[in-house]
């Protein structure tokens, strides 16, 4: 179904440079996306994801049959390299041992910055995104994966089907499915009490 | 009772969802360095895992050119100098543990006098002196993570550095930093750099240090501070070059071996290592410090329980008045 990256895959397997360049363009800022949106980890550990998926993506690539689009069979390693890591955090303790001062010797400092916003108009940006974020998070998986590709990632409606392996006419209406989907989620994420009245 | 609820947003169209998820979706993009820097890892791995298939499939006189290379390679190898190219430097102090992550996905940990080489990430558990292959140190705060991009580069992924060099020290390619916000040049300085998601802050202890990013190059010259979001913002400010900021750089000086030099020499080093001038209060007393060559050890000392060792078996005392070291001879 997927013949275009079966293809692509084939090339790589074959040693071709520009068939990796091809795949490395293609995923790595996206996948980089892809794990800060779900993680809200900080930079550094993100490349380090980013890194462990790409590097058994290219050791695997015998493995990939083409039955979903590359970038997805990507994002399936991704997946599980996130919840590694969860466990390793999970797993380490909370605080310094106090048996073991250089540890936490000149620590390196945090950096204040001063931000353009007033810390009110800061904190209603965030309770916003977070309403998003949960919304999507509701969604079928396959509704809110399309809507990330083309609202977080800024794949055209061609590149969505593609990605999902339908017709452009097909992933224009999956994605209004989804938009409508998505409106539901986030009007009751958005719900406010704004007043109370006794009916005596 | 009965709760009358209105619906924020109800009334809007696609174009609100659809900024709504544009911005909640959006995140920061990886920086040049960044990619660059996964693609080689990434390629190096792909290659391994996939060239040798091609090379059987191809003809045998792919094969030969191979081959060939290979051999020019190992001759390349066999004839290289002994001092490596790609080295660094290497590690002269360390109060803790340094991880390094090199090439081939490969992870050790170091100790003190190991070379370390572009290509390899350090992540620092506690702080280390690093001396640099082309003169100078730089000094790594705990909690930072270094990459080794070339010779003459560094990427501070996340962190604190102090990077200190001569200006006697003269090198056709200055060691660069490079952050979120651009690369940090020198010419003979003493800076520190300090990097985490949201911005990057440059202090200049000496010299002049030049910023240079997306927009454009910023210079600072000594007592200055940088301060330079990733969301494009800079602002500029006044810094004290001495004092409670600049203690954690100051306990991570490099030994000064006093065994037959001048005293004015060790006093200049006391100097530079603390950011405040010597001042002397007469001239007995910079006679004194330009005629006396002093003997023995400081070595493990810092450089202000340093100056109180030597200055104690002279005849010279010393006071600390803001910015200066002030010296003068006993009466």
């Amino acid at each position: 179904m997927y013949e275009a990256d079966r293809v692509l895959v084939s090339r790589m397997r074959a040693g071709e440079q520009r068939a990796f360049d091809e795949f490395f363009n293609a995923s790595a800022s996206r996948l980089a996306a892809f794990v800060s949106r779900r993680s809200g980890l900080d930079p550094a550990s993100v490349e380090d994801i980013v890194q462990n998926t790409l590097i058994k993506a290219v050791r695997n690539l015998a493995s990939y049959r083409g039955e979903a689009a590359l970038f997805t069979w990507v994002t399936e390693i991704c997946r599980h390299e996130l919840a590694d890591a969860r466990r390793k955090a999970v797993r380490r303790p909370a605080h310094d041992s106090l048996d073991e001062p250089d540890a936490v010797a000149f620590p390196v400092p945090q950096l204040w910055v001063p931000e353009h916003r007033e810390p009110a108009a800061e904190a209603e940006v965030h309770r916003r995104q977070e309403a998003v974020i949960r919304a999507l998070n509701d969604l079928p998986e396959r509704y809110a994966r399309a809507l990330e590709a083309k609202y977080g990632d800024g794949l055209s409606v061609k590149e969505v089907a593609a990605l999902f392996g339908l017709t452009t006419v097909a992933a224009q209406s999956l994605l209004a499915r989804a938009r409508d989907a998505f409106r539901d989620r986030w009007n009751s994420e958005s719900e406010v009490v704004v007043g109370v009245r006794r009916d005596d | 009772m009965t709760e009358r609820r209105i619906t924020a947003g109800a009334e809007e169209d696609d174009p609100a969802i659809e900024r709504a998820l544009t911005t909640a979706l959006s995140t920061e993009p990886l920086d040049d360095q960044t990619l660059e820097r996964l693609r080689a890892t990434v390629m190096d791995e792909w290659r391994a895992a996939n060239a040798p298939a091609s090379f059987e499939r191809k003809g045998r006189w792919i094969a030969l050119s191979v081959a060939a290379v290979v051999a020019a390679l190992a001759v390349g190898f066999i004839v290289r100098p002994t001092g490596d190219a790609a080295a660094v430097g290497t590690i002269a102090r360390l109060d803790g543990a340094i991880d390094v992550r090199g090439t081939f996905w490969r992870h050790w940990t170091a100790h003190v006098g190991d070379a370390l080489k572009s290509g390899e990430t350090l992540t620092a558990h506690g702080p280390v002196l690093l001396s640099l292959m082309q003169g100078g140190t730089l000094r790594v705060a705990a909690g930072s993570v270094l990459h080794l991009t070339g010779g003459a580069e560094v990427s501070l992924a996340h962190g604190l550095v102090y990077l200190d060099v001569a200006p006697s020290i003269k090198s056709s390619t200055p060691l660069r930093i490079l952050t979120r916000v651009g690369a940090v040049e020198h010419l003979g300085t003493q800076f520190e750099v300090l990097s985490n998601e949201g911005a990057v802050r440059i202090r200049v202890r000496e010299g002049r240090v030049r910023l240079v990013g997306r927009a454009g190059s910023v210079v600072a010259s000594a007592g200055t501070e940088l301060l330079a979001s990733v969301r494009g913002g800079i602002s500029q400010r006044s810094v004290e070059t001495y004092g409670r900021d600049w203690l954690w750089v100051a306990a991570l000086a490099p030994d000064y071996d006093i065994e037959g030099r001048p005293l004015i020499d060790f006093l200049q080093w006391v100097s530079r290592e603390l950011g405040r001038r010597v001042e002397y209060a007469d001239a007995h007393a910079r006679d004194l410090a330009a005629h006396t060559i002093m003997h023995g050890s400081v070595r493990g000392r810092e450089p202000l329980e340093a100056l109180a060792d030597v200055l104690a078996t002279t005849s010279l005392t010393y006071e600390m008045r803001a910015d200066t070291i002030r010296v003068h001879s006993v009466q």
